[in-house]
């Protein structure tokens, strides 16, 4: 079975080639960076296709379904049909898969199962690094309007706080927001 | 309050409405929590409606009548309650293409000098659409077919993503396409290519997206359907208001970085480009099903709706639902045509729709070829 990767994530397509080389027959490629999604279909002629649902060019492959002379090969997601969780988990860790020409291979599922386990591993490490890059950023942004206030009203740092955290309580929303609503203004004020 | 709607778009001007609603409070004011997820592609918003990951989006109508169709594989029933745009979308050619074919304007003088070069070359020359099924591609077919060109067989007509078509246009693996705003003004502000023509020249007052919404949460929450059609049918007037305008470029470019504003404000009322997007009026609003038997009968020239049944295209053709917007058109205050009446022949100029209580002032709706 000839699979083609179609992921430009370095980090997260050498772990599933890794986990692919251990599948007994089977042969891998990797889409080229740069290279189009149905240009590397044409030019690998692979059984199966491992999309990153990011990926802008995926569309194409809405174009190889029907078979026609130009495209003797069809290319149909695969779809479990008696498992109608597997499909929103593939979904919901942004990856999908193809097959080309006729029914899936046997050893479709479990591969795609790795796949979508390494994209929701990756998917979870992304949104927990995004987490911590806002909290710094939050961090930031509510040290900058504390500044602020010391300077600009002589206010001292616990009570700097203390005002941000009035306002927070009194609008409904959160400390960061007043901070930054803060800071807009002053730079406003002072072009 | 209930579950969020999950609405999806992707990075075009076509989604202004619902950007608008989402900033202006204008979702808030109809009741409705909204979470907007922009998707890299047309396939990701078909998926995602399929698997019940979105509840709504702003659709393709010729995709949104191949889901409920099951072209794409899995059958998915999709309701279109609501046009969202109309008109919009540029044929762009690239400098050398666009310079050989020369400088003739009109969409038939164009494209019969497009055809004699087509013609001339040794390999169908590729023109990209952002999608098969695509008001773009079906309009590109349309106009092609009309000057003498097989789409099929004298063309080769490949799907690549908008943000990747001018760089391949630059490059000349594709000789043109067929894109909706901003991409025509992208394509001339970096100097790849030239707007053709626009799509109104191939149909005059074209529907261009529409709104889907999967069709078992449609009949789940009946009132947050309203709701939102409600919000969207104010976001389509701020739209089409030329004061906002600069008002809704800088949304789009903020909510979407890396082009232009003045790309984007091109392409919005009174914004200058050759090809004129609306939202609003004259009741782009209305799910009219003629739009959807024009978009299926085009789906079955190009051999698309083979194996289809007659019943199961009028089934599709049902999924376009005016009667899911009748009441809250009116109450918004907008006159409610008369589907029954519309004429039969199309228009070469202004014309009357005949409405409740008042009659609508229409725009003429004719083909590059009438």
């Amino acid at each position: 079975m000839h699979v083609l990767l179609a992921d430009d994530d370095a980090i997260r397509s050498s772990a599933l080639i890794r986990v692919l080389a251990a599948v007994p027959g089977l042969r891998l490629s990797h889409l080229q960076s740069g290279q189009l999604l149905a240009d590397a279909v044409e030019m690998y002629a692979p059984d199966v296709v491992i999309v990153d649902m990011a990926r802008p060019d995926r569309d194409a492959l809405d174009d190889v379904r029907r078979v026609t002379k130009a495209n003797p090969r069809p290319i149909v997601m695969f779809v479990d049909q008696d498992d109608p969780d597997f499909m929103e988990a593939a979904i919901n860790a942004g990856v999908c898969s193809y097959n080309v020409a006729g029914v899936p291979p046997p050893d479709m599922r479990p591969i795609l199962r790795a796949a979508i386990a390494l994209f929701r591993r990756h998917k979870e490490a992304q949104d927990e690094l995004r987490v911590v890059q806002t909290r710094l950023e939050e961090r930031g942004v509510v040290d900058r309007a504390k500044a602020l206030l010391i300077r600009e009203r002589r206010m001292t740092e616990p009570d700097a706080y203390r005002w941000l955290r009035r306002r927070a309580m009194a609008s409904g929303r959160r400390i960061p927001e007043i901070a930054r609503d803060l800071l807009h203004d002053s730079g406003k004020a002072q072009p | 309050m209930s579950q969020p709607v999950r609405i999806g778009l992707l990075r075009l001007a076509d989604s202004a409405p619902v950007l608008v609603a989402a900033s202006r409070g204008v979702f808030q004011d109809c009741g409705l929590a909204v979470r907007i997820s922009v998707e890299p592609s047309w396939a990701n918003i078909a998926d995602k409606l399929t698997y019940g990951l979105l509840d709504a989006a702003v659709m393709l109508p010729p995709l949104a009548l191949a889901c409920t169709l099951g072209l794409r594989g899995v059958r998915a029933p999709l309701l279109v309650p609501m046009g969202i745009s109309q008109g919009g979308n540029s044929v762009v050619l690239s400098t050398a293409v666009a310079t050989a074919v020369g400088g003739e304007t009109g969409a038939m003088a164009t494209g019969r000098r497009f055809a004699a070069w087509a013609h001339a070359q040794p390999e169908p020359p590729r023109i990209a659409v952002v999608h098969v099924f695509s008001t773009h591609n079906l309009l590109l077919r349309y106009w092609l077919a009309a000057c003498g060109v097989d789409p099929d067989r004298d063309v080769r007509i490949v799907s690549v993503p908008p943000e990747l078509v001018v760089a391949a246009m630059a490059a000349g693996a594709v000789a043109g396409f067929c894109a909706g705003a901003p991409w025509g003004a992208v394509a001339e502000e970096q100097g790849a290519g030239h707007v053709a023509l626009g799509s109104s020249e191939i149909w005059a007052s074209h529907p261009e997206k529409c709104l889907a919404v999967r069709a078992a949460w449609g009949a789940d929450n009946p009132m947050v359907l309203q709701a939102l059609l409600r919000a969207l049918l104010r976001a389509g007037r701020v739209c089409d208001d030329r004061a906002q305008a600069g008002a809704v470029a800088d949304l789009l470019g903020s909510e979407f970085p890396g082009l232009s504003r003045t790309a984007w404000r091109a392409a919005l009322p009174g914004g200058g480009a050759m090809e004129q997007l609306y939202f609003h009026a004259p009741a782009v609003w209305f799910p009219w099903r003629g739009h959807a038997k024009w978009f299926l009968g085009q789906m079955g020239r190009w051999g698309w709706l083979d194996g289809i049944t007659e019943q199961e295209k009028d089934v599709a053709a049902q999924s376009y639902h005016p009667d899911l917007l009748e009441a809250v058109a009116r109450s918004e205050g907008l006159n409610w045509p008369d589907e029954a009446h519309r004429p039969q022949q199309r228009h070469r100029g202004a014309w009357v729709w005949e409405a409740d209580p008042r009659p609508i002032d229409m725009r003429a709706d004719l083909f590059c070829d009438d």
